[in-house]
This record gives structure tokens, C-alpha cells and sequence, in this order.
């Protein structure tokens, strides 16, 4: 009931911030890394190549394991590792969350309502017990578990893009397009999908993230694929050689997948961050948060 | 006698970007027991009026200074401002959205008590239900989340949060906006109690009628400066400053029969820290001068000093015309040889001021025409006096009256005698400018397109050839009055303009004329003997009869409440063919109730006829 | 005044606040389903008013989501049974062939296996055995350690309840209080710091995390124990004694999940008070001279509340798998070196015991606060 019109002028909606943009390149350099692996090292990660617990030196750039296992090569073996399992694990998350939110936003009323009751549930469901059991009776390789991941992790998705429907059915604007007879294919391609688009980008690139979370977590935990190095692995394997805090190879064996997982994260992270300032610039710090009255 | 609160020189800007200036020093005073109205639309600070007054700017810098009492506010710290937050001073916020979701009504009106009052949780839940009740509430209501309550219900607990400590000045922004009539008659009703249990209020409104009703003193803003102050009756009734002439002339009432008038332009905005005048831009009569700096105070020329004072360096807004005492008579031979004086107008005094429209009515041979003519000088007044934009008409001549000339034109009744049948469109519409040699010809060529433009005439050469015998009676008019209005005159005196029309001309010419008089800001005196056209267009409606003025006021009043028989037959003889109501009820003349037809219910496909 | 929480608040939050979303059960949903919004001075709504305004029992009360909840377990229970026995492949089948990675050498063991699935029993049978088995408690016989599964559940499961419980208390905590705290100088250099820590520690999964503090704390400064909850084989005189012990091995493992879980919800908090401090409710409570605490908790945190609560719903969740991690690491006796060990050993039984367990703690405890939420929101419930 304000009587005050907002005339100051518009702010257009800002660029990506720079928080977007460093999380951006993080994730480029980790995805040339995974691209560039075989170019970039002359072991194979599962090959026993010089002396055990050697440190890092001008042969192996982070030295070798308990095995004798170039710990570089194994490092850059797991960069797909994640990045697979990201894209994989990522985009199916956001496809079928994204596919479900659409549906119960827009359709709205039971459906909604059923729809969203379900994704409550399936969200109380803890989920790596249950990728535990699923995963002890399919057998890990790579995809099983990307694609269990997937399965599990849409429910949040759907909440986000549920929500960002439901509030542009409600704008004015999508109810003078149906006023001058937009049907819905149209109202979607246009109005929607511009809206939407960006909200689905940051939840693809949160996805990612916490689907490589997961996957590394998994092969930790001994349940990813044999068959792969993973990050994960190679933390359950610096952990359960019992002499590791006596030496110094934690150094150079535990931290950089440590390391790696952190960063890659955090790029995804700041990625998604990013994504989401510029959606909803009220989030940026400087941005004035009240609106001023007259 | 100190004022209860007082604001000086008061300066608000928000930090950008972009920076928004609210407030441009603004001076008020409120004294005790009294309420004062600040008049203002979005955009004129008073929201930021307010919350200066508490102390919740929030980033806004503001210099200036407001006192409560003897307390000067801007030098408080959080504690200072925490013994006379609410106590002294409460602000009823205008939105519900000032209602925390998530707490109940009650206890949001009573931790104001518990926290000032100290009062323990039982007693402070007393006092709010009591508060509840006062405003109308009633007490069970202080369980409820503020969205289970109505609008109106919420306004009043705004109402009632803001007495909860009892504070001895209220300052209310918007309390009656976007409220249904019965609720709003709520609000005033307890403002006027309140007024009464020796409270001062400061309402911040723009809606007049409140103003009306609630204020004793009143200020206007625009912009973040005042434009004009005063008491409230007076000011609402005889405006001066030229805004606040057009907000009165903008406002819909149930009375108002006149046609509502916008004012021209844009609403400021408030990113840019106007130099001058901040109304010059809408302004009428704005001259030069007020581009310079911000108008000083004064009082408007004509008043005594009764406490108003208007922002504007030409006093208020001035008059056009001022024309006393006017007389005419002519000599006419009546039977046999006598010749005897008629009077055909005998002290008239008329005044038209910036942007006014006045009516000029009054049965056949009353003097309209005449007294029209000589406000131009086209006929010479034999007694009275005339000033034209303050110079005294009937002295100047040579130049000086060619200058007056092109201040004030008139427009004829028949079109086609105003016209010369043998001059083409262009050159009759230029030929004003040809007198009085204003500009090159290619700038006067440009000016007849702009005036014909004006006219709502098309400009091609095909047109600008025609001569008058190829237009039609309603073109003919319209191109009259381009060239009327080529001088770009501040007076035009219409003769009955629309007499010479098709009835379907008539309602385009008028809106044309109307439209052209707020764009331009040109005084408008019509004259006619059609009430219902005049009363749509008029501020002031001037009865003549043999002569004299027999009344005068606004179409309303006339309508409502005329008292000259005159008056009253015109109005009777102009409602008789439409089934108007007026007197409360449907009068023929003869004064035998007039029923209406029965207009059966639309009916649907597929219902049964309503029953009768 | 319609409830829309339309804007994600935060990247890792983003569930969090599409979820509050969800459990708020706004009025949109009410509205479109028929129930008049009460706005109005119409009968209905002046009668609507004037009930009582909570129904608890009903469709959609507490009853309803009850009955929800263990439906949910249901079919959870079902599809741990269906799995085994639908796989492709047949693992069961795979039991017996010597050359898979599932045989048993061990021939009790294969016949222990093989009973317990009951596959020589129709489908149906195996089935209504099934859930009435687990209804009773009766969760199998673990092929590894020869006891009751139930039993080994019983002694693993406190250990879990008490760090899991202990982490989301403690981390709820300090969110709550860090949120506001960040939000309140919003800007200033406690919320820059507090912002770009606790994202940043979101980035950083519980079991390096949970290795950060063993190299830390076993290299470094070695002041808590690394491993198990409590130190074996020695009788303590006082409890008070005893629960020290406990604390100290709990230190680490609690220290590390509670890390873990606390930067979604501090994102959360800080958005919401954010919100909360740009609403004109607020400047009402400044300008009504209210102390600062009431402004921060009563008014500002309040309206955090209701969307915390549903994080904390999904955060159970996380935090039994960040449980399972961190246990792994500090060999924690828990229900996570209880499915590890299981894993290994492939015993099934206890497998899906674990997580059926599991996943009712969780939708216990989403039940709570679901009608926690219920009794703090007033959009909920009236009707």
C-alpha cells in the first residue's frame, strides 16, 4: 500500500562478480589438468615407477606412496575421476530436479503439493547409508555411482527451481503474456527459461560440487571404483598406512589430494556463489539493502 | 511559546549510488495540541520527514536540525534517542509491512511498554489491550499474527503500537491511504479524539480530504521543500502557490463536477539537487528569475498576515487580468425620439489568475460578450480599470499595447467571420506574427506548424494552402484558434467557442481547449450560455444578469447551492433535457417528481428473466 | 500478506531455503487449494477467525505426517528388500558362482547368507516375513560377527546418537550465533572474515577435515586421543571421571563434523536476518526504542528461526554421512565402522539394518522439527 513510486533508475543486473570469475578459473585449471594428464606425466598411476615414500624430486613431482606409486600421476588420474563424476553426477541431478521443480511450479495446486511432499522425504533420507547399500549390490564403477548420486541428490534442485517457477507465475508480467494468448511453450521459452536459466546454472555447477564431495568420499570409504584413482582413494590409502604420522610423507602423499579436493571444491563453490549474486544482486555486499522511502 | 517540535533548515540525502536528495531545507514548526498537515505526494520527503523526526534514517546523512521541545534530536546517541524514542515522540508507520510476521499483534504493541515503562509482562499486556481497544480493537485481537488481520485492522494497530507509551506527539505517514471510506472515517474520527486528549499530530498525507478534516495548520512539499504554508482551511480553499493550485485542481471529490486537471510535466526526480525553483519546470508562470536560487518565503500579494506564507518569488500565483469596475453603456433609440443610456455592463470586477479557468455565464444580452471584449481592450471600457500581468491596460498604447496584444487573445464565436475568406491557412495562422514582427520567416513558418500542430491540424502544403470556404465549421475553428495561440498568449478569451459547431465537434473542441490550457498554462475565460460545458471546464463560474454579477463561485457550489434566481433558472433550463439530479432529487421544471424509466436487467442466455 | 520465499539464499544454502519453501506450506499452496486468504471482512473469513487456530489431528496435521513418515520407511524397508533380489546380474546367483567377487568361500557362511535371503520361499512370503521381522525388531543375524544384528545395533548406535546429536547441537549454535553476529555489521570485518571462513570450511569435506585434525592433533599437538570413544580396559572411579573420557575422544570426531555442518546454515542465518533487517518491521523496532538484543533476537531472529529449522531437517541427514566419514577416520564406534566393517565383510543383513536404522533417526527427527515448525509459524496451521 506505499504510495511511493520508485523512481530512481533501474540498476541493470550486474555482471558476474568476481567471486563467480575466480571459481570459474579454478575449475577451467582443474578441467585442463584432467584434459591434459597423459601429456603431462610419463607413469601410470597404479604402476609401482620408483622407490616407496620417496620424496618429491625432479622424477616425481610429489613423490611416490607406500607402493611406490607416482603420487603426481595418481593426482591427475583423479582430476577426471572428479570431473566425470561431476558432469555426470551434475547434470543428471540438475536435469531431473530441474525437470520436477518446473512441473510442480507451474502445474502448482495437487500436483505441486504431492510433488513436493515427496521431495521432502526423499530428502530425510540419508544418503550415504543408502549409497552404501545400493552401491554394496550394484558393484561401484563409475558411472553406478554417479548416476546413484544423481538419483539422490535431485530433490534439492527441485525445491530451487520449484520455488523460482512459483514466483514467476505469479509476476504480472507472465499473466499479460497469457493475457495476449502466449501459450505455454512460448511462455516457458521466453520468459521462464531466461529467469530460471541462470538459478539452473548455479545449482548444475552447487551439484557438481557436492557430487565430487561425494564420489571422493566414497572411494575413501573404499566404495568407489576399484578400477579408478580417485582422490578419495588415495586419502584412505595415505590414512591407513599405519606409520604415516612417524614420517614425513603426509607432506607429500595425504595433503595434495587433500588440497585438491579442497580447491576444486571451493571453485565450484565460488562458481556457484557467484552465479547467485547475479541473480539476486541483493546479495552483493555493497548493494543497499533498504529501499529508501519517500 | 516553544514549539513541541521544531525543524530547521532539515537535509536529508541517501547515499548512492544514486544519491537521492529527500529533503532540501525544510523549516516546520508544531505547536502543542495542534495538528499540523505536511502535504505531500511520493516523492516529497515526507516519509524521510519522519524518520528523521525518530532517529531511524538508517544510511541517510541529514543536516539540519530537529527539536523535541527543548532536546535538539540530531545531537542524540543511542542512548539519548532511547529515552525519548516512543515516549515522547511515535511514528504510525504507513505499511503493514512494518507489522513483524511472526509476532503477535499484542505483544508487538506491549514490549513498547515493557521496555519504556518497565513494566512487568502482565501488566504491559494490559495496557496493550487497552490500547487495542482504544483504537477501535478489540482486545482479543492481541493474539493474532498481523496476517489474519484485515487492511484497515492493521492500520489501526499500527494506530495502536505507536500510543502504546502514551507519547504527546504522533506523527502519522499515510494513516488513511488505500483505506475503504468507512474505515478511513475511522481513522479521522480518533485523530480528531486524540487531537482533543492534547496530543499534537504531524500527519504526513496527500490526501486532502484529511487534511480537510483533521488539520488546523497545514504545509505543503514538493520535493523536499516547501512550497507553501498555512492554515489548513485556507490553504485548501484559495491556494496559492501554483502547486499546490494543481493539486486541489487534480483531486477527485464527490462533489467536484468539474473535470479533473493534472499538472503538466513530469515528477522530479530525485537524484538531481534542483537549483532554482524545483517547480519552475511544471510551473506556469515561471519567469527567469526563478531559475536563480530557491524562492524565498512570503506572504502572497493580497493577504494579511494570517500566517501563510508562499514559496514562490512572484508572491503565489498572480493574476492574469484584473479588471475593476468595469462599466459600458451605450446610447439606443427607443421609441420615438428619445434616446436613452442602457448599462450594458455596470461594475463588473473580475480577477483570472495563472492557469485558472473562468466562466463567464449568464442569459442572453447579460454582457458576457462585452465584458470579454473589453478585458482585451477590443472594446473601451467607459469606466474601471484593467491590468494586464500587472500593467495597467487601458494606459498603455503604442508599444506598450502592441506588446500587450500578444499577451491575452480572444477567440471568436463564428469562425467563419473571424477568418478572412480570402487568406489561406498559413497566412492567416502566421499573421499575428507578421504584426507584431516577431522572428525570421523561416522561424515564424515553424511557429504556425507548431500552433496548427497544437490545433490537432495537419501541416502539409495541401492544407496550408486551403482557404476558409474548404474547411469545415470545425476546422475552421480549430485553425481560429491557432492562430490564437501562435502568440503563445497567457489569456485567451473564448466567446462562445463552440456555438458554431456540429454537437460532435464540440466535445473535440473542448477537450482541446483543455488540454491546451493546462500544457500551455494559459488563463481561459469562456464565456457561454451553456452551463453544462462551462461547469466541466471551469474553476470559477461569474453569473451576469443585465449587467451586474448576481453571483459567483465554483461550478460546484453553484450547482449544489445556488442562490440567485438567475442562477437558478439557468440551471433548471440547462437540466431540463437531461435527467440530471440535482436538489437530491429528479426535478422537471415544473417541479413534479420525474421518474425514471425502468431499465430491465441485462438478461443471460439460458437464466429466466429477473423478476421485476 | 502471501509467504514468498522465491529468492535461494545462498549456493550450499540453496536447498536450505528452497526447502523452507516447502515445510512453510505458504499460503499460496492453501489459497489455490480453496481456502479463502483471510483478508477479507466476509463470513467465512470472519468465522475462520473466530475457531481455534490450530487443528493438530487430521489430514494435515501431526497424524497426517506421522502416518507420511512411516509410510516413507516402508517403502525404504521395501526397497532394501527388493534390491538384493531384483539386481541384474542376480547377485544372488553370483553368491554361488566361485568366480564372482560376491561368493563366499566359506560354505556356513554361504548357507547363512542364503537363508537369510529365504530364496527357496515365493516372493510374497519372503516379503510379509520381511516386514514383520523388522516391525518386531527383529533385524537378522550378522554373518560376520554370529549375533543378532540387533544387538551389535544396540551397542554402535548411542556412539552415533551422541555425535551426531552433540554436532548439530553445537553447530546449530554457533551458526545461529554467527549468522546474526556477520549479518548485524553486514560489511564489516567480523562478517567478511566469518563469511569467507565458513564458506571456505564448506568446501572442505569432514573426512579431510577429519584428516587435517588427526595430522594436527597427532603430530602436532597431541592433546586428544585419535581413536575409539573411550579408553579401553580401565574402571573409572567418579562418572564424572568416566564422561570426561568420553569427551575427550569425542573432542575431535565432534570437532570435526561440527565444522562440516556449520556453513550452510550460517550462510542461511546470515541471509535471513539480512532480510530480516531490510523489512520495514525493523524500523518500526528501532524507532519503538527496542535494546538491541530484542531487535537482533526477538525481531530480526525470529524471523531467521523458521527457515533454520528446515536446514536443520536436511542437515540430520548430512550429518549421518559425515558421521560414517568421520568415524572412519577416528574409528569411532559408531554405526559407521559398523557399515564399513560390514562392507568388507559383505555381510548384507547388517548393511541394511544400518540403514534402515539410520533412516529412521533421521525422519524422527524431521517429524520434530516439522512440528516444532508448525508450533512457531503462524502462516502454518491456521486454517
Amino acid at each position: 500500500m506505499s504510495t511511493a513510486v520508485d523512481t530512481r533508475p533501474r540498476q541493470r543486473r550486474a555482471p558476474f562478480s568476481g567471486t563467480a570469475w575466480v571459481g570459474v578459473a579454478i575449475v577451467g585449471t582443474v578441467v585442463a589438468f584432467a584434459v591434459s594428464a597423459p601429456l603431462l606425466t610419463p607413469y601410470r598411476p597404479t604402476a609401482p615407477s620408483g622407490a616407496p615414500l620417496a620424496p618429491p624430486s625432479g622424477e616425481h613431482a610429489l613423490g611416490t606412496n607406500a607402493v611406490g606409486q607416482d603420487v603426481a600421476s595418481q593426482l591427475l588420474a583423479g582430476t577426471q575421476v572428479s570431473l566425470l563424476v561431476a558432469v555426470i553426477a551434475g547434470g543428471g541431478t540438475l536435469v531431473i530436479g530441474a525437470a520436477v521443480g518446473m512441473v510442480a511450479g507451474w502445474r502448482g495446486g495437487r500436483t505441486d503439493a504431492v510433488l513436493m511432499r515427496v521431495v521432502d522425504l526423499l530428502l530425510a533420507i540419508p544418503r550415504l547409508p543408502l549409497l552404501i547399500v545400493v552401491g554394496a549390490y550394484v558393484g561401484p564403477t563409475l558411472w553406478t555411482v554417479a548416476g546413484i548420486i544423481a538419483l539422490t541428490s535431485w530433490p534439492s534442485g527441485a525445491r530451487v527451481v520449484r520455488s523460482q517457477v512459483l514466483s514467476l507465475r505469479r509476476r504480472t508480467h507472465l499473466r499479460a503474456a497469457i493475457g495476449f494468448g502466449a501459450g505455454t511453450w512460448h511462455i516457458v521459452r521466453r520468459h521462464i527459461v531466461a529467469e530460471v536459466g541462470l538459478i539452473l546454472v548455479a545449482g548444475l555447477v552447487s551439484a557438481a560440487g557436492r557430487a565430487v564431495m561425494l564420489e571422493a568420499g566414497l572411494s575413501f570409504l573404499g566404495l568407489g571404483d576399484p578400477t579408478r584413482t580417485s582422490w578419495g582413494g588415495m586419502i584412505r590409502d595415505a590414512i591407513d598406512f599405519g606409520g604415516l604420522l612417524y614420517t614425513d610423507a603426509w607432506s607429500w602423499w595425504l595433503l595434495p589430494p587433500v588440497l585438491a579436493i579442497i580447491v576444486l571444491l571451493l571453485g565450484f563453490t565460488f562458481a556457484g556463489l557467484g552465479l547467485e549474486e547475479t541473480v539476486n544482486p541483493a546479495l552483493r555486499r555493497h548493494q543497499r539493502h533498504q529501499a529508501v522511502p519517500r | 511559546m516553544t514549539p513541541v517540535l521544531s525543524v530547521r533548515g532539515l537535509r536529508v540525502t541517501y547515499p548512492g549510488p544514486p544519491q537521492v536528495h529527500a529533503l532540501d531545507g525544510v523549516d516546520l514548526e508544531l505547536q502543542q495540541g495542534e495538528c499540523l498537515a505536511v502535504i505531500g505526494e511520493s516523492g516529497s520527503g515526507k516519509s524521510s520527514l519522519a524518520r528523521a523526526a525518530l532517529g531511524v534514517l538508517g544510511d541517510a546523512r541529514s543536516t539540519g536540525s530537529i527539536h523535541l521541545g527543548d532536546i535538539d534530536l540530531t545531537a542524540l546517541d543511542e542512548e539519548g534517542w532511547r529515552a525519548v524514542r516512543w515516549r515522547r515522540v511515535a511514528l504510525v508507520f504507513q505499511s503493514s509491512a512494518a507489522l513483524n510476521p511472526v509476532l503477535r499483534v499484542g505483544s508487538q504493541v506491549a514490549e513498547a511498554v515493557q521496555v519504556h515503562w518497565s513494566a512487568r509482562r502482565g501488566a504491559a499486556q494490559a495496557r496493550a489491550e487497552a490500547v487495542l481497544a482504544r483504537v477501535g480493537l478489540t482486545a482479543d485481537m492481541a493474539d493474532r499474527y498481523p496476517r489474519e488481520l484485515s487492511g484497515g485492522e492493521r492500520r489501526l494497530t499500527l494506530l495502536a503500537v505507536a500510543l502504546a507509551c502514551d507519547p504527546e506527539v504522533l506523527i502519522l505517514d499515510e494513516p488513511t491511504a488505500g483505506l475503504d471510506p468507512i474505515t478511513r472515517g475511522r481513522v479521522l474520527t480518533m485523530l480528531g479524539e486524540l487531537r482533543a486528549e492534547g496530543r499534537s499530530l504531524l500527519l504526513l498525507t496527500h490526501d486532502l480530504d484529511a487534511v480537510a478534516a483533521v488539520a488546523d495548520r497545514t504545509t505543503v512539499l514538493y520535493r523536499g521543500w516547501v512550497a507553501e504554508r498555512g492554515p489548513a482551511a485556507l490553504v485548501l480553499d484559495e491556494p496559492r502557490h501554483p502547486y499546490t493550485v494543481g493539486l486541489l485542481g487534480a483531486r477527485p471529490t464527490l462533489a467536484t463536477i468539474k473535470d479533473l486537471r493534472p499538472i503538466r510535466g513530469d515528477p522530479p526526480d530525485p537524484t538531481v539537487l534542483a537549483v532554482g525553483c524545483p517547480f519552475m519546470g511544471r510551473c506556469t508562470q515561471s519567469i527567469d528569475r526563478c531559475a536563480a536560487a530557491r524562492p524565498p518565503e512570503v506572504t502572497p500579494d493580497g493577504e494579511e498576515d494570517d500566517g501563510r506564507l508562499v514559496g514562490c518569488i512572484r508572491g503565489g500565483v498572480v493574476p492574469v487580468v484584473r479588471a475593476c469596475a468595469l462599466r459600458k453603456s451605450y446610447s439606443v433609440q427607443s421609441r420615438g425620439l428619445r434616446r436613452r443610456r442602457v448599462d450594458a455592463v455596470s461594475d463588473v470586477s473580475l480577477e483570472v489568475r495563472e492557469g485558472e479557468v473562468v466562466g463567464l455565464v449568464g442569459p442572453n444580452g447579460a454582457g458576457k460578450s462585452t465584458v470579454g471584449l473589453m478585458l482585451l481592450r477590443l472594446l473601451e471600457p467607459d469606466g474601471g480599470s484593467i491590468e494586464l500581468e500587472g500593467r495597467d491596460l487601458l494606459a498603455a498604447d503604442g508599444p506598450a499595447l502592441t506588446a500587450a496584444r500578444r499577451r491575452a487573445q480572444m477567440l471568436f464565436q463564428d469562425p467563419t467571420e473571424a477568418l478572412s475568406p480570402r487568406l489561406s491557412v498559413a497566412v492567416a495562422v502566421r499573421e499575428p506574427l507578421d504584426v507584431q514582427r516577431i522572428g525570421e520567416p523561416a522561424e515564424r513558418a515553424e511557429a504556425v506548424r507548431r500552433a496548427l500542430t497544437d490545433a490537432r491540424l495537419p501541416t502539409d502544403a495541401g492544407f496550408l494552402q486551403r482557404r476558409a470556404h474548404e474547411l469545415s465549421g470545425g476546422q475552421l475553428q480549430r485553425v481560429a484558434l491557432a492562430r490564437a495561440l501562435v502568440l503563445e498568449p497567457k489569456l485567451l478569451v473564448a466567446d462562445e467557442p463552440l456555438v458554431g459547431l456540429d454537437p460532435s465537434e464540440r466535445a473535440a473542441a473542448l477537450h482541446l481547449l483543455k488540454t491546451l490550457q493546462v500544457e500551455r498554462g494559459m488563463a481561459m475565460v469562456l464565456v457561454s450560455h451553456d452551463l453544462a460545458v462551462v461547469l466541466r471546464v471551469a474553476d470559477r463560474v461569474v453569473v451576469l444578469d443585465g449587467g451586474r454579477i448576481v453571483e459567483q463561485g465554483t461550478g460546484t457550489h453553484l450547482l449544489l447551492a445556488a442562490q440567485h434566481p438567475v442562477t437558478r433558472a439557468l440551471l433548471a433550463a440547462s437540466g431540463r433535457n437531461d435527467a440530471l439530479s440535482f436538489n437530491g432529487g429528479l426535478v422537471s421544471t415544473d417541479g413534479a417528481p420525474h421518474t425514471s424509466e425502468h431499465k430491465e436487467e441485462m438478461r443471460c442466455a439460458g437464466t429466466a428473466s429477473p423478476a421485476s | 500478506m502471501r509467504g514468498t520465499r522465491s529468492t535461494p539464499e545462498g549456493p550450499a544454502a540453496m536447498y536450505a531455503a528452497a526447502s523452507a519453501d516447502g515445510v512453510l506450506r505458504d499460503g499460496d499452496d492453501r489459497s489455490r487449494a480453496g481456502a479463502p486468504a483471510p483478508t477479507g471482512s466476509d463470513p467465512a473469513t470472519v468465522a475462520a477467525r473466530a475457531r481455534p487456530r490450530r487443528r493438530l489431528v487430521g489430514w494435515r496435521g501431526t497424524g497426517g505426517s506421522v502416518l507420511l513418515y512411516l509410510f516413507t520407511l516402508l517403502c525404504l524397508a521395501t526397497v532394501v528388500f527388493l534390491l538384493p533380489r531384483t539386481m541384474p546380474g542376480d547377485p544372488l546367483t553370483a553368491l554361488e558362482d566361485p568366480g564372482s567377487g560376491l561368493f563366499f568361500a566359506d560354505e556356513q557362511a554361504r548357507e547363512a547368507v542364503l537363508a537369510y535371503y529365504g530364496l527357496d520361499r515365493p516372493l510374497p512370503v519372503q516379503y510379509a516375513d520381511y516386514v514383520t521381522s523388522v516391525a518386531r525388531g527383529d533385524l537378522g543375524w550378522s554373518i560376520s560377527r554370529n549375533q543378532p544384528v540387533s544387538s551389535l545395533i544396540a551397542q554402535h548406535l548411542p556412539w552415533t546418537l551422541l555425535l551426531m546429536g552433540a554436532a548439530l547441537l553445537l553447530s546449530s549454535v554457533v551458526s545461529f550465533l554467527a549468522g546474526m553476529a556477520a549479518a548485524w555489521r553486514r560489511g564489516g570485518l567480523r562478517d567478511r572474515v566469518l563469511v569467507s571462513s565458513l564458506t571456505g570450511a564448506q568446501a572442505v569435506p569432514e573426512y579431510a577435515l577429519a584428516a587435517v585434525f588427526l595430522l594436527l592433533f597427532g603430530v602436532a599437538f597431541p592433546i586428544f586421543p585419535l581413536y575409539g570413544a573411550r579408553t579401553m580396559f580401565v574402571e573409572y572411579g567418579s562418572w564424572l571421571a568416566a564422561a570426561g573420557d568420553v569427551l575427550s575422544h569425542l573432542a575431535l570426531p565432534l570437532a570435526a563434523l561440527t565444522i562440516s555442518l556449520l556453513g550452510a546454515k550460517f550462510l542461511l542465518v546470515r541471509n535471513s536476518v539480512l532480510s530480516a533487517l531490510g523489512a520495514e518491521y525493523m524500523v518500526l523496532a528501532r524507532a519503538k526504542g527496542l535494546p538491541e538484543r530484542l531487535l537482533k533476537y526477538r525481531h530480526a531472529g525470529r524471523n531467521a528461526l523458521l527457515p533454520f529449522l528446515t536446514v536443520l531437517g536436511i542437515h540430520a541427514a548430512f550429518a549421518v554421512g559425515g558421521s560414517i566419514f568421520v568415524e572412519a577416520v577416528f574409528a569411532y564406534p559408531g554405526m559407521g565402522t559398523l557399515v564399513l566393517d560390514a562392507v568388507q565383510a559383505r555381510d548384507y543383513p547388517v548393511l541394511e539394518a544400518v540403514f534402515l536404522t539410520l533412516a529412521a533417526t533421521v525422519l524422527t527427527a524431521n517429524l520434530l522439527i516439522e512440528l516444532l515448525y508448525a508450533r512457531l509459524d503462524p502462516r502454518v496451521g491456521a486454517e
